[in-house]
């Protein structure tokens, strides 16, 4: 139990992370990386969705007959994903503002569907959620060395508070950084760091 | 000529969806198909028409359902469920259609169907059309644009990996990195329509 | 029994029912709560505008207070804006016109200040937009709202004009924000829409009271 929970999580993280292995479900978070802030509430959101879909849908995996299955998951990640919006609308209404339409866009994030297809499905809840669990945050964690270097470089704040080199009169602010192009370049760069350090030594 | 105004409105949303505004290389919609199908122009070619007419269809369908269903019923967070079941519908039941008429053309589109309901930039589309609140028309010219827009990225993407098939590329970089970085430059180039239409 | 027929169907009603109706119960227990976030964004919006309430502004319930002791909803007499009056049931202070209009990204929604005399601009405040943070987004910072200030609405198709950031200003002019051209475009033109639409709206009701015959 312990060697298969270990592995689960060191998947999840490096193995089959989401953003540089799999390249799955970018969509809904790469258009909001321009600021960590923004980044750090949409991984929380997909955290939320991921891991408590994943344990509903390995709960009732036994009951769902097979042909519609697909449907009861979209069912489920939406419910989730519901409550986050519902939830920011009441609380945060300025997040909620500024995410707009990609928190709904988690409900089509392939990641959350291809977790709860792949393995929630065939495997106990306590094993599904850590699943979930653990491949939210090897998405979150990437996703916001991005939101980092992006908002650093282009805007010289970090969550809203300036920093003292990049804030300053010396340092030039990279405006490509906080348009799309910034990030599609990031996610290029931080995909083949991070490929190039798994990779075996030729 | 006279133009009714809101024909033109549509017009110009439908222009712009396809360049300024650019629902992949903008709005980041659609990135799963596009990284991972866009290694030949053929397939490419498939899976953006299918995009194209699924987009423009789906979109019109669910602005009526939210202003004839949704609205009246005060069930606006819905929409999320509701577009989803929507298009899933739509293209579960395009796909028996084409089954049925053409066995031609399931062969050449048939395939790529059942992608599409997953693809974010269909509810995407949608989804920004409730946001902007358009009227029937020109979600029509928004929907045909975006699709449009999406076709021609994932055709320039084909286009250019083809032809770098048979480069030396880093190891690392090979497959999503490289991509990434051609999506970048397209991301780029398309910036410089800014500013192409009045306002626009 | 999952192998009935009729089995699917009834699940999949079921899952639906369950799952609607828990999100429909959280969301009736939240609506009050995101209408009175909606209303206070515009109230603060509104409070402003007006250097008079401006300073007074602290917090949410400041705001708040303030929006009902002193704003006027607005009717048909006053073109659709909101009114500062100088006492209770008194003559107009100002004026509080809400404008709104399709951004760059999302729509962009606001307020814009106008004195006693229709013409001059007290301030602007935005209460809804989603422009790219570092670039559009400054139009709802203080600095570029500042701008507004003082400023005097000229006669014609565009009354206040954005131009560009090296120019100089005359005083129906303010300066765009460096590399946001098309947010700053199309706000000069959801502004000049609004302000050209509300002036005429007065225009025809001073002319219509001025003759009027009195019974």
């Amino acid at each position: 139990m312990q060697a298969e929970s270990k592995n689960i999580i060191m998947q999840g993280l490096w193995h089959s992370n989401p953003v540089f292995r799999q390249v799955l479900g970018i969509c809904s978070t790469l258009a909001v990386t321009n600021l960590v802030l923004n980044t750090t509430v949409m991984c929380l959101a997909l955290l939320f969705t991921l891991s408590l879909s994943a344990l509903t849908v390995s709960i009732l995996r036994r009951l769902t007959p097979r042909n519609i299955r697909m449907m009861v998951e979209t069912l489920i990640i939406a419910f989730y994903v519901i409550i986050v919006d519902v939830v920011l609308k009441a609380y945060w209404p300025d997040m909620s503002r500024s995410l707009g339409p990609y928190v709904g866009l988690i409900i089509t994030n392939c990641i959350v569907m291809g977790r709860c297809e792949a393995y929630a499905n065939a495997n106990p809840p306590g094993r599904a959620f850590l699943d979930g669990l653990f491949n939210a945050l090897g998405y979150s964690f990437v996703l916001l060395i991005i939101a980092t270097f992006r908002e650093v470089m282009g805007m010289g704040t970090f969550m809203g508070m300036a920093l003292p080199y990049f804030s300053g009169p010396h340092w030039d602010k990279w405006i490509i950084m906080v348009m799309p192009p910034g990030a599609f370049f990031m996610l290029a760069i931080v995909t083949w760091v991070f490929r190039s350090i798994g990779l075996p030594k030729e | 000529m006279n133009i009714p105004s809101e024909m033109s409105q549509a017009f110009v949303i439908c222009v712009s969806a396809i360049f300024t505004q650019n629902i992949l290389l903008t709005y980041f919609l659609g990135l799963c198909p596009f990284l991972g199908v866009s290694r030949e122009v053929k397939t490419a070619y498939g899976l953006g028409l299918a995009v194209i007419f699924v987009m423009t269809t789906t979109s019109v369908l669910n602005w009526l359902a939210y202003r004839y269903v949704l609205a009246p019923l005060e069930l606006h967070f819905f929409r999320f469920i509701l577009f989803i079941i929507i298009i899933a519908a739509f293209v579960q039941f395009t796909e028996m259609v084409i089954e049925r008429y053409s066995p031609l053309l399931y062969q050449k589109l048939g395939v790529f169907l059942p992608l599409i309901t997953v693809n974010c930039a269909i509810l995407g589309a949608s989804l920004f059309m409730v946001i902007r609140e358009y009227s029937l028309i020109e979600t029509v010219g928004y929907g045909l644009g975006s699709g449009i827009g999406w076709f021609l990225a994932i055709m320039a993407m084909a286009g250019i990996r083809q032809k770098l098939a048979h480069e030396r590329i880093p190891r690392g970089l090979q497959g999503p990195g490289i991509a990434l970085i051609i999506a970048g430059l397209m991301a780029l180039a398309f910036m410089g329509f800014t500013g192409v239409l009045q306002g626009q | 029994m999952r192998e009935k027929k009729w089995f699917p169907v009834v699940y999949m009603f079921l899952a639906t029912a369950f799952f609607s109706s828990v999100v429909i119960g959280f969301t009736r227990l939240t609506r009050n709560r995101v209408a009175a976030n909606e209303a206070l964004a515009l109230e603060r919006a509104v409070v402003h505008v007006w250097p008079q309430t401006r300073a007074k502004a602290a917090n949410a319930a400041m705001v708040h207070q303030l929006f009902v002791e002193q704003a006027t909803l607005p009717d048909e007499a006053t073109g659709g804006a909101y009114t500062l009056r100088r006492h209770q049931g008194g003559t107009v202070a100002a004026y509080a016109l809400p404008i709104a209009g399709q951004g760059f990204w999302a729509p962009i929604k606001g307020v814009i200040g106008i004195a006693a005399d229709r013409k001059t601009i007290t301030g602007i405040a935005f209460y809804e937009q989603n422009e790219t943070p570092g670039l559009g987004a400054e139009i709802a910072q203080v600095p570029f709202c500042r701008q507004f200030e003082g400023k005097v609405m000229a006669p014609g198709q565009t009354p206040i004009r954005i131009r560009r950031p090296t120019v100089h200003l005359s005083e129906n002019e303010v300066h765009a924000v460096t590399g946001a051209t098309q947010t700053c475009t199309r706000l000069e033109r959801i502004i000049c829409q609004a302000l050209q639409q509300w002036q005429e709206q007065m225009a025809y009701r001073v002319h219509k009271k001025d003759n009027e015959q009195v019974p």
